[in-house]
C-alpha cells in the first residue's frame, strides 16, 4: 500500500499529504468524513519521483546548463523542455496502475468510456516556496480515456517547466531549474456543473469572521477561479444563516465543455443566463452552512471552498465539493492551484505580490512619508 | 589625426591656488561623497560617534588611513548614494588618536528624502527579485580579482610594474567596498522589511535573524575544519607541541615530531584554502594566515583543550529544526492575508538572507580586500630599505598614502628618487611608530560614544549591527557614559536577547582579538563586540556577552550556531564585569547578572 503507485480516492485521508499532496489528501479527508466529492484517484509524488528516463534528464540539465538572459530566451528554453518531457513515456508501473484504477472509475460511475476527468496537479510540500510554486502547475479538465489521462499526467509534471515557472524559479528558487518535482497528480470524475464557484468562510476583503462569502458562475468554476468574470457575490451571516448581501455579477462568460476541442474552454455565456443568479436562496444558505462544517472538521482554520452544483440530480444530492485550503491567500501573489487554462494562447494576469519589502521598508523601516 | 599634431596641450595658463578668488577648495586632494575621514572637531561634539572596536580595536596606523577611508566613508557613502538610502548618507568616520569612530550622515530635507526613496525602489527591486543572480555576479568579479592578485610574482616585478600593482591593489581595495556596501543596503532593507512585518503581525522581529539560521558559510566551514586539524593532530600526536609554547617556534617543533611533517601539510593546505584572511577590517599592518597562521594555530591548541569535540552537525541539524519549528510556530500564530505575507517576506529573505550574507561576505571583503594592498606595500618596502630610503619594509605602514603616492609618483623608478623627500619622511616614521602604540595602549579605555547621544538613530545599519537601539542609547545616557564608580554599582545588565538559553560561569573580559588565546573552556565570554576572527572561542565558551550589537551582528548569529546563549547590545557589560566574576547569562530576557 505504502509503495503503491496509485492510491483511490476512497483510500486517501489527511495523513496522506507525504504521498499524494495536501490537495488530494484534504479531499479523501472530506469524504471520509461524509461530504459528496468526485470520485477519483491519484498518483503518488514517489511513483512519478524519477520517471523521467535518464536520457531525457541528461538532455534537461545540458538545457539549463548556460545561465538564461532574457525574457524570450526562457519561453524558447521553457518550450523546449516541454516538449522533451511530453514526449517520454511513463514507465509500465505507471500505465498498469493507472489504466487498472481509470477502468474501475469509469465502471463506477457508471460513464463508462464517455467519462471526462480533471486532471489536477497536487504538489507535495507545502513549505514558503513550494506552496507558491505549486500554483505553478496545471490542471487539464475535460480528459476522457486512459490514454488522454496519462498524457495529461505527463503535461502535469511538464508544467513545472513552464515559463512563468522557470521564471518563478529563477526568482524565488535560487536553485538550479533541473530539480526533482515532489508532484502527485489526481484525477477526478469532472462534475457536470451547472453553477460552481468559491466559498470562503470569512470575508476575504475585512477578515470579518462572522460572515461566509460565496462567488459562483454558470457552468465550471474555473471562470470564477481565474478570475475572468466578475461573479455572483453574496455574504452570509454565519451565525444566522441569513443572506445578507446578493450581488449579481456582470458573466459575460463561462467555463463550458466544448465538444470539438473536448476540453472546457471559456465561451460566452448564454444570454438568458447572463442576468440571472446562478444560486437559488437555499443553495447559497447551504453551501455556507457546509462551509462553516468544513471549517471547523479543519481545526477551526477558515476555510476556502471550491464547489459545483451538478446538473439533473436533486438538491442537496447535487452539491459537490472540489476542494477546500486554508484560507491564506486572498490576497497572495500566487493561487495555491491555477485555474485550467481556458484558452491555450491566454496568460494568466500578472497578480499582485503578497509583500514587497522595498515599498515596505521605504514606509515602515525608513519612515518614508507618503507624498 | 595627422602626424604633426601637437601631443600635449599644456595646462600652464590655467594653474591656480585657488577655485575663485579667495576661495581655496577644501578637499580637493581627498575624494569623497558626502564627508571625509577627519580628526575630531569642536563641531563634532553635536553629533554621536560610536567607537568601533568591532572592527578595529587596536587603532590604525597612518596607511590604514587610506583603506579606512575607502571602507567606512567612501564605500558607505557611495554605496547609500547610489542604492539611494532615505534617512542617511552612509557613515562617515573620526579619528580619536589612532582609533575610528563611526557616525552617520542624516538626509536632511523631504525633498531628498522622498527623491531618494523613489530611486531606493527601482534600484532595489529588481536585485531582491534575483539575488543569487546578482551576489554571483558581485562575487564573480571580487574572487577574478584575488585570482590576479594572488598570483602576481611581485619580487620578480620590475620597479614600475610593482608601482602600478600597488595603484591597482589600491584602486581595487575601493572598488570592493562599494559593493559591499551596495549589497549591504539592499539586504538590510529585505531584512528590516521582515523584521518589521513580523513586529506589525504580532511575532518578534528579534526572532526574524532565527528563521534565516542555519546556512553555512566559509568561516563555519573553517571553523569545521580547524577542528578536524585538531583531530589529525591529536592522531598524529602532535597535539602536545599545539598546546603548549610560543607559536613563533611551533612549526619547527611540529615538524621536529614523527607525525609532525604529515600533519603540516595538511595544515598548509588548510591555509591555502582558507588562509586569505587578516585578523580585522582595513588593517594593511596586520598578515594574513598565509603569512603568520598564529590565530590558526592557536584555535587548533585551544580546541585540544576541549577533548570531547565540537559536533558541527549535531549543531547545525539543532539550528535547522529550531528554526524550522520558529517558523512553524509563527506561521501557526498568524493567519489570513498576515500569513501571505509573512511567507512572502520569509521567501524573500530566505532568497535574498542578511543574516547568510553578514558572515560570508567577510571572506571575500572585509578581511580579504586589503591583503593585495599589503602584498605590494611590504614589497615596495622591501626594496626601499635594501635602497636605503626607508630602515624597515613595514616602515611604509607609518606613511599617508597620499604622501607615499606624492614621493613615488615624482619617480616612479624608485631607487632614484627625490632623495631628500624620502629622508624626511623616513625621519618621522619612528614618532609614529611611538604614537601608534600609545594610542594602542589607550585603546581599552576610550568611551563607547563622544559627542551628543541620540534618542534614536535612523540608519538601520547602526541598529542592527552595531546595535544602536533606544535601550542601548539610554543605557549610555543613564550611566554618564563610562563611569567607573557608576558600573561597579550594577548587578543587573539589560540588553538584546540574542541567542536562547541561560548559563551560569566564570566571566572573561576580552577588549582586543590579540587577547583571544586568554579563554578557557567553559568560560563566559565577555567583550566589546566580536567579528569573524572571535568565532572559534565559541566553540569553547558556555555564553556570550557584548557590550554593542543588534540581532545581526557577528556574536547574535554565531552563538544561534554553536547553541549558547547570548546577550548583547548591553552598552556596559565590560565595564560592569571583571574577569573571574561569577555571571548568570539568560539569553532568553536578555539579562546579565552579576553573582560575585
Amino acid at each position: 500500500m505504502t509503495d503503491a503507485a496509485v492510491i483511490g480516492l476512497a483510500d486517501i485521508r489527511g495523513a496522506d499529504a507525504g504521498r499524494v499532496g495536501p490537495k488530494m489528501a484534504r479531499l479523501g479527508q472530506l469524504a471520509a468524513d461524509g461530504w459528496r466529492v468526485p470520485d477519483g484517484y491519484a498518483v503518488t509524488a514517489s511513483a512519478l519521483d524519477g520517471w523521467l528516463p535518464a536520457a531525457a534528464r541528461g538532455e534537461l540539465a545540458r538545457l539549463f546548463s548556460a545561465p538564461v538572459a532574457g525574457h524570450a530566451e526562457l519561453t524558447e528554453l521553457a518550450s523546449r523542455a516541454q516538449a522533451l518531457i511530453e514526449a517520454q513515456p511513463l514507465p509500465s508501473r505507471i500505465t498498469d496502475a493507472v489504466a487498472d484504477a481509470h477502468a474501475g472509475l469509469e465502471s463506477r460511475t457508471g460513464h463508462g468510456a464517455a467519462l471526462r476527468v480533471a486532471v489536477r496537479s497536487s504538489a507535495v510540500s507545502e513549505d514558503g516556496h513550494a506552496a507558491s510554486f505549486a500554483g505553478q502547475y496545471e490542471t487539464y479538465l475535460g480528459v476522457s480515456g486512459v490514454d488522454d489521462v496519462l498524457l495529461h499526467v505527463r503535461l502535469c509534471w511538464a508544467s513545472g517547466f513552464s515559463a512563468p515557472a522557470l521564471a518563478y524559479r529563477q526568482r524565488f528558487g535560487g536553485a538550479s531549474p533541473v530539480r526533482v518535482h515532489d508532484l502527485a497528480v489526481g484525477v477526478l470524475e469532472l462534475v457536470d456543473a451547472r453553477s460552481a464557484g468559491v466559498a470562503f468562510t470569512l470575508d476575504p476583503i475585512t477578515g470579518d469572521r462572522g460572515v461566509c462569502v460565496l462567488e459562483g458562475n454558470w457552468g465550471f468554476g474555473e471562470s470564477v477561479v481565474s478570475g475572468h468574470v466578475t461573479p455572483d457575490h453574496w455574504t452570509v451571516d454565519r451565525a444566522s444563516g441569513q443572506v445578507l448581501t446578493a450581488r449579481q455579477g456582470t458573466k459575460r462568460a463561462w467555463s463550458a465543455y466544448d465538444e470539438a476541442a473536448g476540453r472546457v474552454v471559456l465561451s460566452p455565456l448564454p444570454p438568458d443566463l447572463a442576468g440571472r443568479a446562478c444560486l437559488t436562496d437555499e443553495e447559497v444558505r447551504y453551501l455556507c452552512a457546509q462551509a462553516v462544517a468544513i471549517e471547523a472538521a479543519s481545526g477551526g482554520v477558515p476555510q476556502d471552498v471550491e464547489w459545483a452544483i451538478a446538473r439533473g440530480l436533486p438538491f442537496p444530492d447535487s452539491v459537490y465539493f472540489l476542494q477546500h485550503r486554508p484560507e491564506t491567500t486572498w490576497t497572495a501573489a500566487v493561487p495555491d492551484e491555477p485555474a485550467a487554462a481556458p484558452d491555450a494562447g491566454a496568460t494568466p494576469p500578472e497578480a499582485e505580490p503578497a509583500f514587497d519589502p522595498v515599498q515596505y521598508a521605504l514606509r515602515n523601516v525608513f519612515k518614508v512619508p507618503k507624498k | 589625426m595627422s602626424a604633426d599634431s601637437p601631443r600635449t596641450f599644456p595646462v600652464d595658463e590655467f594653474v591656480r591656488e585657488e577655485l575663485y578668488p579667495g576661495y581655496r577648495q577644501a578637499f580637493g586632494s581627498q575624494p569623497f561623497v558626502a564627508g571625509p575621514v577627519r580628526p575630531f572637531s569642536l563641531a563634532d561634539n553635536e553629533r554621536y560617534w560610536l567607537r568601533d572596536s568591532l572592527h578595529f580595536s587596536e587603532g590604525m596606523v597612518p596607511a590604514s588611513i587610506a583603506t579606512l577611508d575607502d571602507a567606512q566613508t567612501w564605500g558607505a557613502q557611495l554605496g547609500a548614494e547610489i542604492v539611494g538610502v532615505p534617512p542617511t548618507r552612509g557613515s562617515v568616520n573620526r579619528l580619536a588618536g589612532t582609533h575610528v569612530y563611526l557616525g552617520t550622515i542624516d538626509v536632511d530635507t523631504q525633498w531628498q528624502v522622498q527623491a531618494r526613496a523613489a530611486r531606493f525602489g527601482t534600484y532595489v527591486s529588481p536585485i531582491l527579485a534575483d539575488f543569487n543572480s546578482y551576489w554571483t555576479m558581485r562575487a564573480g568579479e571580487l574572487t577574478a580579482a584575488y585570482e590576479h592578485f594572488d598570483h602576481l610574482d611581485l619580487a620578480a616585478m620590475s620597479p614600475a610594474e610593482l608601482w602600478t600593482t600597488l595603484k591597482d591593489a589600491y584602486a581595487f581595495h575601493r572598488r570592493a567596498w562599494f559593493i559591499h556596501f551596495e549589497v549591504m543596503y539592499v539586504l538590510t532593507a529585505n531584512y528590516l522589511a521582515f523584521y518589521a512585518l513580523a513586529e506589525e503581525i504580532g511575532l518578534s522581529g528579534s526572532q526574524v535573524s532565527s528563521f534565516l539560521a542555519g546556512q553555512q558559510t566559509f568561516y563555519s566551514r573553517t571553523d569545521e575544519e580547524l577542528w578536524r586539524l585538531a583531530g589529525r593532530a591529536r592522531e598524529l600526536g602532535v597535539d602536545a607541541a599545539l598546546l603548549h609554547g610560543s607559536p613563533l617556534d611551533m612549526r619547527a617543533r611540529i615538524a621536529a615530531l614523527a607525525g609532525g611533517a604529515a600533519w603540516l601539510t595538511e595544515f598548509d593546505a588548510f591555509l591555502a584554502v582558507y588562509g586569505q584572511r587578516m585578523e580585522e577590517t582595513c588593517r594593511i599592518d596586520t598578515p594574513a594566515w598565509v603569512e603568520d597562521p598564529t590565530p590558526a594555530l592557536y584555535s587548533i591548541g585551544a580546541f585540544l583543550a576541549k577533548p570531547a569535540g565540537f559536533d558541527f552537525n549535531a549543531a547545525r541539524a539543532a539550528t535547522i529544526a529550531e528554526r524550522d519549528q520558529l517558523i512553524e510556530e509563527a506561521r501557526r500564530s498568524v493567519n489570513g492575508a498576515d500569513l501571505a505575507r509573512f511567507n512572502a517576506a520569509l521567501a524573500s529573505n530566505e532568497a535574498a538572507n542578511f543574516a547568510w550574507w553578514n558572515e560570508e561576505h567577510n571572506y571575500l571583503i572585509d578581511r580579504r580586500a586589503a591583503i593585495p594592498v599589503r602584498r605590494a606595500t611590504l614589497e615596495l618596502g622591501a626594496r626601499l630599505a635594501d635602497a636605503g630610503r626607508v630602515a624597515d619594509p613595514t616602515d611604509l605602514f607609518y606613511l599617508f598614502k597620499p604622501e607615499l603616492f606624492e614621493v613615488m609618483e615624482a619617480d616612479p623608478a624608485v631607487s632614484g628618487g627625490p632623495g631628500r623627500r624620502w629622508a624626511d619622511l623616513a625621519a618621522m616614521v619612528p614618532d609614529r611608530r611611538d604614537y601608534f602604540e600609545y594610542w594602542r595602549e589607550r585603546g581599552p579605555s576610550l568611551p563607547t560614544m563622544l559627542g551628543t547621544i541620540p534618542d534614536t538613530v535612523p540608519d538601520p545599519i547602526m541598529i542592527e549591527v552595531f546595535g544602536l537601539s533606544g535601550h542601548f542609547l539610554e543605557t549610555l545616557r543613564g550611566d554618564g557614559g563610562t563611569g567607573e564608580a557608576g558600573a561597579a554599582a550594577v548587578t543587573e545588565i539589560h540588553g538584546f536577547p540574542a541567542a536562547k538559553g541561560t548559563v551560569e560561569g566564570t566571566a572573561r573580559v576580552i577588549t582586543t582579538v590579540g587577547d583571544l588565546h586568554l579563554v578557557q573552556p567553559g568560560e563566559i565570554l565577555v567583550c566589546g563586540g566580536t567579528t569573524t576572527e572571535w568565532t572559534p572561542a565559541f566553540g569553547i565558551i558556555t555564553a556570550c556577552v557584548c557590550d554593542t550589537g543588534g540581532s545581526l551582528t557577528h556574536a547574535a548569529i554565531v552563538s544561534r550556531e554553536y547553541g549558547i546563549p547570548c546577550v548583547v547590545g548591553t552598552a556596559i557589560a565590560t565595564q560592569v564585569v571583571k574577569t573571574g566574576m561569577r555571571i548568570r547569562v539568560d539569553g532568553r530576557a536578555g539579562t546579565v547578572q552579576v553573582l560575585a
